[in-house]
């Protein structure tokens, strides 16, 4: 079955945000702060004012309460709100809101606003003198951000045959979904409607009614289609409550749409983070211990909690494991998830060093993989529900013909006198489940509505749940409509994590064998039902805060695999890197929707070959913010970076996960890709890069 | 300053007092509602908001709007086959999944439909190419590829 909602995309008539324009729409831009770090002494608004067709400026809300750091409790991206303070906390912060009866104008208004300012120094990356670490699980004692520890593993490194002992560097990076970020705002009597691409519709809400000391009862968000966020558009923006405001003092919808550099500026990232890995072995090849000592950086206003070792401690079947992880403050705004936030560069790192052990063991390896596949969870003692990582090995290395593969590093070259490498790794990401209600419709005439806690975001959940529905209802998948990204259909409650689809379609399911058996009567009949979550989180999703279960469950520990084969070419003379092919196994559960679950992991795929060898947000040490913030100088793969793709699932389905079988995809399908790219410019060129990303630069 | 300008809008005629700063993305999505063309950038760099202009690709968000003068603008939305039914390569887009979250799309179609008008789609190597003034950060290229691929070579037979 193609995707549902692909005939409404390419005909341009999906809805976005930013797509609405009602009637009277005015529309707003931001000024923004020129220092990273200071206070304001004055901003400066009078010729903006003077200008014809402006209606508003605004550069300080009195009415906007605090709506709280989303992992900190709260509903929004920082818990540090623009425009209610005179305090500047990063480079490109909103000094001023203008509104005005057309975008030039507004532009053009915002432009001519000045500022004065106190200027403080400032750190931006982890290396700035005035950059603070504290001790994760000091700083905010919670059970889950704890770091996780067993058997003696310094101890069992020190006395392994062969060892490992590293630092790996990962640049700060930027989603850059296509969408900007932007709502559309506006009062319709004293309801708040917000069309806005969210993967958090409940926590905008919830979030607004905080800072405008609202009902929720009284605000709906729209957010059937998102133009991407892989992340970032995961709460409450900051620009919605002072568009909320403007919108009610003029009693006129407003738009607001940022630019680009302010998206970039505004919106959360992934922090830099730094990897000192060790890893031990014996000659048989088995590792003895592994040592994760991260460093992530955060905001001054926020501690963004990393779990690096979560991942980084259950990538192999090891005897010990020591994780410490600090939190580096620094002067930028919060960051946040990006796509697979901490499982992408924890196993960059651990991959990276296995596979050094494995060229001091003179063993391969894919071999050497294979031999320390995990039995049971390392960390609990607890079984898994399903760990498929040695067929995905094993698959991913027939489709690639790993068995070809030349063991000594830099002997292989191309007719063109291209350096020729190959390179494997393994990625696992948690599969956590969240709330969801869902409340399906038998229609008079045939037709289905199928209403569920879940966002579009082009990973193709609408798809699945219409796949899985239809086959239950032995009905066509163009007989039923599927509602999500909606509060006035459902909560809405966050989908990232890779949680949505495991989390919506055991509801659906739910609902849709209860509702079989009344198809024969009297139509319309509508049955809601939940995943099986117990209540009091089901409650807790309703008021817009996270809530999720897993990855260790009472008795088992869930979470999907997957291995990538990479081959990369080094180019001779430009030494520039491609990549002419990549094979990729998934072990996801069930695969719940097939055209769109592989296009998930194509995807994916070409966000760690991005992440691999382009994609570096340059933090300005000298004048704050980031140097780059422009999808010109921040380089997204484009098509000609991306060769052929090749893609497998496992598909054995994890029923005790949950009745559907399905696990997590679109975040594992990233992880391991930059560590299987940087093994195969190893094993291409024999030296072996150690940060990211991977530029001809660095082979010079 | 206004400046008077007529032009069309998939096959519809247009008469609009535009401010010369206007660019035609921004006339297009908010005076004619017809938002099939997207912001991505609005500085040229992703080829979201690509439109047809007599007939050539251009970028809308760096096409000041009173440049269209007696000049024909087509979108997403004009593109539709006879009986209204989908593009050729609308259809094999969605017979490729060569879309995610679909934001890139309405631009990637356009830029589509010229890189095969232009010849320029003779060759995987070369739909990369010419293909990569239009950012897909879900990262649909594969599809995208094949999709052209698939409609230049019916376009070829047909």
């Amino acid at each position: 079955m193609s995707r549902v909602d692909a005939r409404d995309k390419v005909r341009g008539a999906a809805l976005y945000g930013s797509d609405q324009v009602p009637d009277g729409l005015a529309h707003a831009a931001f000024a923004t702060a020129t220092i990273d770090r200071g206070q304001i002494t004055e901003v400066d608004t009078t010729r903006a004012s003077e200008v014809p067709g402006v209606r508003l400026v605004l550069t300080h809300i009195d009415e906007l309460r605090p709506a709280g750091f989303v992992m900190g409790g709260g509903f929004a991206v920082q818990s540090f709100q623009p425009l209610t303070t005179d305090r500047i906390a990063y480079k490109g912060q909103p000094i001023a809101l203008v509104v005005a009866d057309d975008p030039v104008t507004a532009t053009y208004a915002a432009s001519l606003i000045g500022a004065t300012y106190v200027t403080e120094p400032f750190a931006v990356s982890l290396d700035d003198p005035g950059a603070t670490a504290v001790v994760q699980e000091e700083a905010i004692p919670l059970p889950f951000l704890k770091d996780i520890k067993f058997g003696d593993a310094d101890a069992a490194i020190a006395g392994s045959d062969v060892r490992v002992e590293q630092t790996y560097d990962h640049p700060p990076q930027n989603p850059a979904p296509m969408e900007l970020l932007a709502s559309v705002v506006e009062w319709r009597g004293d309801t708040l409607v917000v069309h806005e691409g969210t993967q958090n519709a409940a926590a905008v809400r919830n979030g607004l009614a905080q800072q405008l000391g609202l009902d929720a009862s009284k605000i709906e968000v729209i957010s059937p289609y998102l133009g991407g966020a892989f992340g970032q558009k995961n709460s409450l923006q900051n620009h919605t409550g002072p568009l909320a405001v403007a919108a009610r003092r003029l009693g006129r919808p407003v738009k607001l749409v940022l630019t680009r550099p302010q998206t970039f500026h505004s919106g959360s990232f992934r922090p830099q983070s730094r990897h000192r890995i060790k890893v031990g072995a014996d000659r048989g090849g088995r590792l003895t211990a592994i040592v994760h000592e991260a460093d992530q950086q955060t905001s001054r206003h926020d501690l963004f909690p990393a779990t690096f070792t979560e991942v980084s401690s259950r990538l192999y079947g090891v005897p010990a494991f020591r994780g410490r992880q600090r939190l580096v403050q620094t002067d930028v705004q919060t960051p946040g998830y990006m796509r697979a936030p901490f499982e992408h560069p924890a196993a960059w790192a651990v991959e990276s060093a296995v596979d050094e052990i494995s060229y001091q063991l003179g063993m391969d390896p894919l071999e050497l993989k294979l031999a320390n596949d995990a039995t049971h969870d390392p960390v609990t003692g607890l079984p898994f529900s399903s760990r498929h990582v040695s067929e995905c090995l094993r698959r991913g290395a027939e489709m690639f013909g790993w068995s070809r593969r030349p063991a000594r590093p830099g002997s292989w070259l191309d007719p063109d006198g291209a350096q020729i490498g190959w390179g494997v790794a393994i990625g696992a990401y948690p599969a956590s489940m969240t709330p969801a209600v869902a409340r399906v419709t038998a229609n008079a005439d045939g037709t289905f509505q199928i209403d569920v806690d879940g966002h579009e975001m082009g990973q193709g959940i609408r798809s699945a749940i219409a796949l899985l529905a239809a086959e239950l209802l032995e009905a066509d998948p163009a007989l039923i409509r599927v509602g999500v990204g909606d509060t006035r259909v459902a909560t809405q409650h966050l989908t990232a994590g890779s949680w949505g689809t495991a989390s919506a379609l055991p509801a659906v399911r739910a609902a849709v064998l209860e509702l079989r058996p009344q198809l024969g009567g009297t139509l319309p009949v509508t049955v809601t039902a939940s995943n099986g979550l117990p209540e009091a989180m089901v409650e807790r999703a309703r008021t817009g805060l996270v809530t999720l279960a897993g990855p260790v469950y009472d008795s088992f520990v869930t979470f999907s695999y997957v291995a990538h084969f990479v081959e990369v070419r080094v180019e001779k003379g430009t030494r520039r890197i491609r990549v002419p092919r990549v094979v990729s196994v998934a072990d996801c559960g069930a695969v719940a929707s097939p055209v769109t679950a592989a296009s998930q992991v194509r995807g994916a795929v070409t966000w760690g070959l991005g992440a691999a060898l382009r994609e570096h947000l340059e933090l300005d040490s000298r004048y704050g913010g980031f140097v780059n913030a422009t999808l010109e100088e921040y380089p997204v793969s484009v098509n000609a970076d991306i060769g052929q793709i090749d893609v497998d699932f496992i598909d054995k389905p994890d029923y005790q996960l949950n009745p559907v079988g399905v696990k997590g995809l679109g975040e594992v399908s990233m992880v391991g890709v930059a560590g299987a790219v940087s093994n195969a410019v190893f094993h291409a060129t024999g030296r072996r890069i150690r940060k990211l990303p991977i530029t001809l630069a660095d082979l010079l | 300053m206004v400046v008077p300008t007529t032009f069309t809008v998939n096959d519809t005629h247009q008469q609009l007092d535009l401010d010369p700063r206007e660019s035609l993305l921004d006339v297009l999505r908010e005076r004619l509602r017809i938002t099939g063309p997207k912001k991505g950038c609005d500085q040229g760099h992703c080829g979201a908001c690509t439109v047809h202009l007599d007939g050539q690709r251009v970028l809308s968000c760096l096409t000041p709007a009173v440049q269209v003068e007696g000049r024909h603008v087509t979108t997403i939305e004009g593109i539709s086959g006879p009986g209204g039914g989908l593009h050729p390569l609308q259809e094999a887009f969605i017979e490729n999944d060569a879309l995610q979250c679909g934001y890139c799309t309405p631009g990637q179609i356009m830029s589509g439909i010229a890189c095969i008008a232009e010849g320029n789609a003779g060759t995987d190597d070369d739909i990369r190419e010419y293909m990569s003034g239009n950012v897909c950060r879900c990262g649909a290229y594969p599809g995208i590829v094949a999709a052209i691929r698939q409609c230049a070579h019916r376009t070829e037979a047909s």
